[in-house]
């Protein structure tokens, strides 16, 4: 630049110097230089331009840049939030799921659960056997000692029918007092036996209750499937053992014909 | 300016919108099929509310949001974070139900990046 600069100054020198003013060079010189001076000036502006393009440029792609990286952390908190909530629905599904099917009191399965099981292994034409069970003298504790402490005797059942060594399958509160117990695949000497060590456990069973003991006792109606019997003949046959086991004074296993 | 009031159904959230005191209420569940539809005007109200009055209390007691209502809700909030920034009076309250915690960790993932007064509070 400062060569230029230089050589600017000098011709302009020489250009201006009266000594000069008839050279046949001069004129052409000076045209050359104007045109020169012209294109600098042509160079400039067009390097502003330029200059300005390019930074307008990138600060639109620095602004879009941003815009972008704002949207996208949006997005994500949208979507962040959004399957926060989509899990919360599922967890309250489930939870709706299992109060559908549960008895809120001891946690069994309720009837609509122990029915479709049942359901489902009777359409798949599975060996089955099954008990209903019913709390022997039920009211009689109500009334005795109050409906608490009935909810209490409820749920003591309740566990022990659970207990493995009955080893049902799925043991459902059927009603009031009642309860299902399904045995799948099972030898009906075998539902026996397990029926019988549960009515003993259930009268094994003590609950104190402002100071006295309370010993509860249950019968038990039990019917293995016949080939190519639906569900409703199955339950009809084993509510009439219960029927049966408690005409016949109560706290038995009685087998359905 | 008038107060604006949208019924709510089981997949729409009831909306009040009230000049004096001026508050949204917003209550219930939020999964409409067009949510845009539903909430803009909730928008403008609250633009023109936050222009003339400068001050605004947002109260809610939501629920379940869809995602869209989800953006929505975020739109709300920026919108009342701008005001907030401009120096108008603003808060939010977000009531939940003590018996459902998600609730309350959700509008605490709304809060986050956000400036203004806003509460996360038990109820019942």
């Amino acid at each position: 630049m400062n060569v230029t600069g230089d050589s600017e100054k000098r011709i302009e020198s020489l250009l201006a110097d009266p000594a000069y003013a008839d050279h046949p060079l001069r004129e052409p010189l000076a045209q050359l230089y104007r045109q020169f001076q012209d294109q600098l000036r042509q160079l400039d502006r067009i390097t502003r331009i330029s200059d300005r393009y390019q930074d307008a440029a990138r600060s639109e792609a620095s602004s879009l840049g941003e815009r972008l990286s704002k949207q996208l952390r949006q997005v994500e908190k949208i979507a962040r939030i959004s399957d926060r909530y989509q899990s919360m629905l599922r967890e309250l599904n489930e939870r709706l799921e299992h109060e559908s099917t549960h008895d809120a009191l001891t946690g069994l399965a309720n009837r609509r659960l122990g029915l479709a099981r049942l359901a489902a292994l009777i359409a798949a034409e599975q060996a089955v056997s099954i008990a209903l069970i019913d709390v022997d003298n039920f009211k009689r504790i109500n009334d005795a000692f109050g409906h608490e402490a009935g909810d209490r005797a409820l749920v003591g059942v309740a566990r022990t029918l659970r207990d493995p060594l009955g080893g049902a399958d799925l043991v459902a509160r059927w009603g009031g007092e009642e309860f299902l117990l399904i045995w799948p695949q099972i030898e009906l000497a075998t539902a026996i036996q397990h029926a019988h060590a549960l009515r003993q456990a259930v009268g094994a069973c003590t609950l104190g209750i402002d100071g006295s003991v309370l010993r509860c006792s249950a019968s038990f109606g039990l019917a293995q499937r016949h080939d190519g019997e639906g569900v409703d003949e199955l339950l009809r046959r084993a509510d009439a053992a219960l029927y049966a086991a408690k005409e016949a004074g109560r706290d038995r296993v009685m087998l359905a014909r | 300016m008038t107060d604006l009031k949208i019924s709510g159904s089981t997949s729409t959230p009831s909306i009040e919108c009230t000049l004096h005191p001026t508050r949204v209420h917003m209550k219930g569940d939020s999964y409409p099929e067009n949510a845009f539809e539903l909430y803009q005007p909730v928008l403008q109200w609250m633009e023109a509310q936050l222009a003339s009055a400068g001050e605004l209390t947002m109260d809610l007691e939501l629920v379940y949001l869809n995602t869209s209502s989800v953006r929505i809700m975020m739109d709300l909030f920026d919108t009342l974070e701008e005001a907030h920034k401009r120096g108008c009076r603003v808060a939010v309250h977000w009531y939940y139900d003590v018996r459902n915690e998600r609730v309350a960790e959700l509008a605490g993932e709304f809060r986050e990046d956000l400036t203004l007064p806003f509460h996360i509070q038990p109820q019942g």
